[in-house]
């Protein structure tokens, strides 16, 4: 579904048309051909080298690059697949596919094992726990000693087969390329779906992630395991190549390398993997006469790599595709999106399940406190259906609290929040997304990266999962929930009327387009209950106009809106209610116009000023903002 | 009871040197949110300063420990301009401080090789007798050491207005900012301090642990597992942690064998990350939106 996620374009035109998956699919036939070209043994060899490495390098960047978490202990998992596979193979089992699913089973495990506990502290605790799973190499296979040869290596390993035939140096160099093959294929397609957007968003924004309903800590821990498993392959690729596996094979300088290839070919890609693999394969790691130094040398590169070269190769590669295909000339997908059918673009949000009963956000009794200070004191208030709620109040009113207690960032310390009559979970914001309730950010949260139509559509994916495996085999299941999360994107960016391309990087737009996307986003999920946190600080005239077309609009749709809003004249033009706040408490509740007119909130929130329209202005908003983090 | 003794006391000694690693980590963690993996490779670094210095240049013991505190701290100061300050995100620090340890760690072996090298104790190394079970000088220093250490740190941050900003800091870093606390000189002065203490804490266990840069590996995880046993961040919580997790490697290594005690200590780190994530003096923070 992320088609336009960044990736190298290819300058030629001819090949621009040919589908995606095209060329690295003919790569891997080409190079499963080369020893019939006339590739030597040797040389076989070395690439069976290269293509160990550029799956350890890989399973880690799904980890690292894509979920942000540090594996360092892929040297660890190598060796669980080695062992397993020497193991087998030295006990007569020497079918390769059988070694494989074992080998592959058996480090899932391990990454289960160690990623659960692992990644429950900070993203430095799986990066120690997983470096901890190195030093235990030795002392592991010393204490199987009769089971892996100790410290004196596992030998006796007999020639692999498959369906019953040995398997040649030969058949061992096309199996290693395929398996390293059908590995990436894999990612690709793991990345290109869903799931790469929501990587993106847990490293970079993990709130706006759980405000869209994904499973933060279940993707990191999948991303992690399942990093895990080309190293299972890669393990049996060695104990096969190698017939003999020792220990000090899977050491810290291993870690190392693997980590300096990472960044080297791009943490952050698919192919990346390779160059870096290839680079450190054919340099450092063939040079003896470069052992002394090559701590030095890693150690150096992994601080200017990751200073300099974020992106590492593949970044580069990136860079010059782009430049290449703007040269060329504008590309259609630059072109603003004008397709797009703009009539009635509410028309999507009115249908659904059982509008008619007005659903309805109730608050009762919530009250928050952090350490002393009362930041909502026994606050009630509901919220209807098809009308659009100002929730105003000075700064530390506990505005903002309030939207954070019922999309469950803060659990409250009493009280109940229902939408529809039915309890939401407290605390558990990814739950709460899931229920229907959407919601948009005092600092627009856009991760890097994304174009406008990938953000915007990351709103809707938590209506449309499916599981990993429809994923990858790209089953009908998954290409139906593409188009339908295609679709809700669609409608929602016809709503807003954005003016720029669907393919720009939505995190480099200006703040004004930014929220607009961000609205879009909330509404590409559907929600039955919208938040909006000073949507419209920031906004000029026009915008603020349309903001408020967008809103009235999914109101009508049955929408319940809610607006944390500073602009008065803005709230006052807009909503149907207004629900006043001060030091945590409700003083008001009722329509602007009564609003307006009561002396409380006169006294309390207007202040001196005679008539709230004159209360306001974009900058005094925005000020207000920088500020506000202390609501 | 003598046998116990000795086990006991050599378990407080390894832990605190555990828990010294601890120290340091939370001491960077607290005023910059940021891993210091390189902090145990920044002791190595001063155990061979200490080397140089008792070892080779035989220079007197106060000598001795100016030198090692000044070349840590200034190593430690060099490494926050370099990983740290250029760097903005902490995925990306956590990069390039296990890059800073590995140049250390590559740069001690160039220069020493990786043989350990014994380092003389500046307290002596008649042992003596305490309760029956004999102990070295060098583990009563170390044990006392790690005890005074978290005592100074633990006065550092509650009576000074450095330590204060840096409990500000450590709560909500934006709101420090707007009061004032300058942020990056107290992230430098972190480090600086840090690393005076890993210079310190190189020097007194390098008698025990010898000068050798693969000990810096072994010490990072324990001194983590230390670090998460009392709490990600809690000073005190990084002593008893320390002491913790030395005296059950000790008992490991005593009932067990040798090999068992690595993989002891990590089941227990993830036990403990399973069940109680923020350790025993921690607390975990509520988001922020």
């Amino acid at each position: 579904m992320a088609a336009s996620q960044s990736q190298p374009r290819l300058s030629a035109a001819s090949l621009a048309s040919l589908p995606s998956w095209s060329v690295p699919l003919g790569g891997v036939v080409l190079i499963a051909l080369l020893p019939e070209l006339g590739l030597s043994l040797p040389d076989q060899r070395q690439v069976i080298l290269i293509a160990i490495l550029t799956l350890l390098v890989s399973g880690l960047n799904l980890s690292l690059g894509y979920a942000g978490q540090l594996a360092l202990g892929q040297p660890a998992i190598y060796a669980v697949g080695a062992y397993v596979s020497g193991y087998l193979g030295a006990h007569g089992h020497t079918n390769i596919l059988l070694q494989l699913a074992a080998a592959m089973a058996a480090c899932l495990l391990i990454g289960v094992i160690t990623g659960v506990p692992g990644l429950r502290l900070g993203s430095w605790s799986l990066a120690m726990v997983s470096f901890g799973l190195i030093l235990l190499v030795p002392d592991v296979t010393a204490m199987l000693g009769s089971q892996t040869g100790g410290a004196l290596g596992l030998s006796g390993i007999e020639t692999p087969t498959i369906f019953g035939a040995q398997i040649s140096a030969h058949g061992l160099y096309v199996i290693a390329v395929v398996a390293t093959g059908l590995w990436l294929g894999f990612l690709r397609n793991t990345i290109r779906s869903r799931f790469g957007p929501e990587f993106v968003m847990i490293r970079e924004t993990p709130i706006l992630a759980a405000s869209l309903g994904t499973p933060i800590y279940r993707h990191k821990v999948l991303a992690y395991a399942l990093g895990s498993v080309p190293a299972g392959v890669a393990g049996c690729l060695y104990a096969n190549l190698q017939q003999f596996v020792s220990p000090e094979t899977f050491d810290l300088t291993l870690a190392i390398a693997i980590l300096a290839a990472s960044i080297l070919g791009g943490r952050r890609s698919i192919y990346g993997a390779i160059a870096g693999a290839v680079i450190l394969q054919l340099g450092p790691l063939e040079a003896t006469s470069f052992q002394s130094y090559s701590t030095v040398a890693y150690g150096a590169f992994i601080i200017l790599g990751s200073l300099v070269l974020p992106q590492g190769l593949a970044g580069i590669a990136d860079w010059l595709g782009e430049r290449a295909s703007r040269s060329v000339g504008p590309r259609a997908e630059r072109a603003p999106s004008a397709a797009r059918p703009s009539a009635d673009a509410a028309a999507g949000y009115t249908t659904g399940d059982d509008r008619q009963a007005p659903a309805s956000l109730e608050i009762v009794g919530v009250s928050k406190s952090f350490g002393g200070a009362l930041a909502l004191d026994d606050v009630s208030v509901s919220f209807k259906a098809g009308e659009i709620t100002a929730l105003i109040g000075p700064n530390g009113s506990g505005k903002t609290t309030l939207l954070n207690v019922i999309s469950g960032f803060y659990l409250p310390n009493g009280g109940q929040v229902s939408m529809e009559g039915k309890a939401l979970p407290l605390g558990r914001s990814e739950s709460v997304a899931r229920a229907g309730v959407a919601r948009t950010f005092q600092t627009a949260q856009i991760p890097s990266g994304l174009s406008v139509l990938d953000t915007v559509r990351t709103g809707a994916y938590m209506n449309y999962r499916c599981s990993l495996v429809s994923t990858v085999v790209r089953s009908p299941r998954f290409r139906r929930n593409r188009r339908a999360a295609a679709l809700a994107a669609e409608e929602a960016l016809a709503l807003v009327e954005l003016t720029v391309p669907d393919a720009e990087d939505a995190s480099s737009l200006p703040l004004g387009t930014r929220r607009m996307v961000e609205v879009a986003r909330a509404a590409a999920a559907r929600p039955k209950v919208l938040l909006l946190d000073e949507a419209a600080s920031g906004l000029d005239g026009l915008e603020l106009e349309r903001l408020g077309d967008i809103l009235r609009k999914l109101s009508a749709a049955g929408i319940t809106v809610v607006i944390v809003e500073h602009n008065l004249e803005f709230v006052f033009s807009l909503v149907d209610r207004v629900c006043v706040l001060s030091r945590g408490r409700v003083v008001f509740s009722g329509t602007p116009a009564d609003a307006a007119e009561d002396p409380i909130v006169r006294a309390e929130y207007l202040g001196s000023i005679e008539a709230p329209v004159q209360v306001n202005t974009a900058d005094s908003a925005r000020g207000q903002e920088a500020t506000a983090n202390a609501d | 009871m003598a046998s116990t003794v000795t086990l006991i006391i050599a378990g407080l000694a390894l832990g605190a040197i555990y828990a010294l690693v601890a120290t340091g980590y939370s001491i960077v963690y607290l005023a910059s949110e940021s891993f210091n993996f390189a902090h145990s490779q920044l002791m190595v670094a001063g155990a061979f300063v200490a080397y140089e210095m008792l070892a080779v240049a035989k220079a007197p013991a106060a000598l001795a420990i100016l030198a090692t505190v000044a070349c840590v701290a200034v190593l430690a100061v060099i490494e926050e301009r370099v990983a740290i300050r250029l760097v903005k995100d902490p995925h990306t620090q956590l990069l390039t401080t296990i890059g800073v340890a590995t140049l250390l760690g590559g740069v001690c072996t160039v220069i020493w090789g990786d043989e350990p090298l014994f380092v003389p104790p500046i307290v002596g190394s008649q042992a003596v007798n305490v309760f029956g079970g004999n102990v070295t000088p060098t583990d009563i220093a170390l044990i006392a050491l790690a005890i005074a250490v978290t005592g100074f740190v633990m006065l550092l941050v509650k009576r000074t207005r450095a330590g204060l900003a840096i409990l500000a800091i450590a709560e909500d870093p934006e709101a420090a900012r707007l009061v004032g606390v300058n942020n990056r000189a107290l992230v430098l002065g972190a480090f600086a301090f840090s690393g005076a203490i890993a210079g310190l804490a190189g020097l007194f266990m390098a008698p025990q642990t010898f000068a050798v840069v693969s000990s810096g590996q072994t010490l990072s995880i324990q001194g983590f597992v230390a670090a998460a046993l009392g709490g990600f961040g809690s000073i005190p919580g990084g002593l008893i942690g320390g002491f913790a997790t030395g005296i059950i490697s000790e008992v490991v290594i005593r009932y067990a064998g040798g090999v068992y005690a690595n993989t002891v200590v990590l089941a227990l780190l993830l036990t403990f990350l399973l069940i109680k994530p923020s350790g025993l003096f921690g607390r975990l923070q509520e988001r922020v939106v």
